[in-house]
């Protein structure tokens, strides 16, 4: 995540994708569509129980603990409307700068997320209408990074 | 053979020529009454493993089969044993269905909407909304985690009881937003915690701009504390349904 603004490429505020990554495509398909007859289903390998793991974490202890810790690493001496002093801010959230990532990561994300670019960093698209051939289909990375050695 | 069905079609409906599971070619299977459904055969000998390349083989090919005219998808990991099975268990059974759908859903397709909290931005609101999450907040800063162990517990839980407050009301103010652009909407419970809105949307591929517009204006407004991404243009998967079909 290494992009401060949230404007897409495009210029937009909203990021679009056209479901050619694992995580899009579940989160659109699973469970969905026709079924004529559950016994003619197959199973998915892995995939179905991870996703299932991902919906259950809402009110547990282990929720409870990382809402508190997310609202425990708060800096809130970048808002001013807070009342609570600067000092004890700077004391309590020492590794501040380290704080790159959330807390409330969801099981979904950093379960798919490392696997590839799947996740939400990078703007993939299909080239579903024009199929030329099967199985082609073009990427192109919105965040350049500048430690990948193979960029443009 | 046994085969993997795709999804159903109008049977004049020209498949793109486009590889399916185990690229194998996808063809048609053309029942009565002017539908078909998409399949491609399998290995006969090898049991079919759903893993990642079969799901995004799935998807991708309702994706260009749908560039050529509605597609009725069919739910991940449909496989039928023959070209009979596919007509006796499904076109023919359910041909009314299947033949109002197709008409219902011509010209139009789904999008998703998944919302998701900017997590700064929303602690932010959740300590403005609540005196006592930020009193007990303030209480436990800078103590030992094992002795506070109980407090952040409760902390915690006042923390989700806002955030399902502050999401609930953002749900019901997008929503509100976007249902008046949209023709059939689908909301998924939250998969996770920064999960503001997951939401599938029919859309009219003539109105579609429509839709577009207000969803950028609200994201535009929401910049910093909500991340938007859209997913689409997909086959209707949120909105097609068969009447008695075992679920």
């Amino acid at each position: 995540m290494s992009s401060m603004g949230t404007r897409g490429p495009g210029g937009g505020y909203v990021q679009r994708s056209s479901a050619s990554g694992l995580v899009d495509v579940l989160n659109v398909l699973l469970d969905k569509g026709l079924v004529v007859d559950v016994f003619l289903r197959v199973s998915l390998v892995g995939i179905e129980l991870l996703t299932v793991d991902a919906r259950i974490v809402i009110a547990s202890v282990d929720t409870y603990l990382r809402f508190a810790e997310a609202v425990n690493r708060l800096d809130l001496g970048q808002s001013s409307d807070e009342g609570l002093p600067q000092l004890v801010e700077d004391m309590t959230s020492g590794g501040a700068e380290s704080k790159t990532k959330g807390m409330l990561e969801g099981a979904k994300e950093s379960l798919f997320g490392s696997s590839d670019d799947d996740d939400g960093d990078s703007e993939e698209s299909s080239s579903g209408g024009s199929s030329s051939s099967g199985g082609t289909r073009t990427r192109s990375r919105s965040g350049s990074r500048s430690s990948s050695s193979r960029g443009r | 053979m046994p085969e993997y069905v795709y999804g159903v079609v109008a049977a004049d409906v020209r498949l793109p020529k486009t590889e399916g599971i185990g690229g194998q070619p996808i063809r048609s299977v053309v029942g009565e009454d002017g539908v078909a459904a998409v399949v491609s055969d399998l290995s006969a000998d090898e049991e079919l493993r759903l893993g990642r390349d079969e799901v995004l083989t799935h998807s991708r090919v309702l994706g260009e089969v749908q560039g050529s005219g509605a597609v009725l998808p069919m739910q991940l990991g449909i496989v039928m044993d023959s070209d009979d099975e596919v007509r006796e268990r499904l076109l023919e059974p359910h041909a009314p269905e299947l033949v109002e759908q197709l008409e219902q859903f011509r010209g139009k397709f789904e999008a998703n909407v998944r919302v998701v909290y900017e997590e700064d931005a929303l602690m932010r609101e959740v300590i403005a909304s609540d005196p006592q999450i930020a009193e007990l907040r303030q209480a436990i800063q800078g103590r030992d985690p094992d002795g506070t162990y109980y407090e952040r517990i409760q902390l915690g839980e006042l923390v989700a009881g806002a955030v399902e407050r502050i999401r609930e009301a953002d749900e019901a103010n997008l929503m509100s937003a976007l249902c008046q652009v949209s023709l059939e909407q689908n909301v998924s419970p939250p998969a996770h915690e920064r999960v503001a809105l997951n939401a599938a949307f029919l859309l009219e591929q003539a109105r579609a701009k429509e839709f577009d517009d207000v969803l950028e204006a609200i994201a535009e407004g929401q910049s910093g504390r909500l991340r938007f991404r859209y997913t689409g243009p997909l086959p209707p998967h949120s909105f097609v349904e068969l009447a008695g079909a075992g679920s």
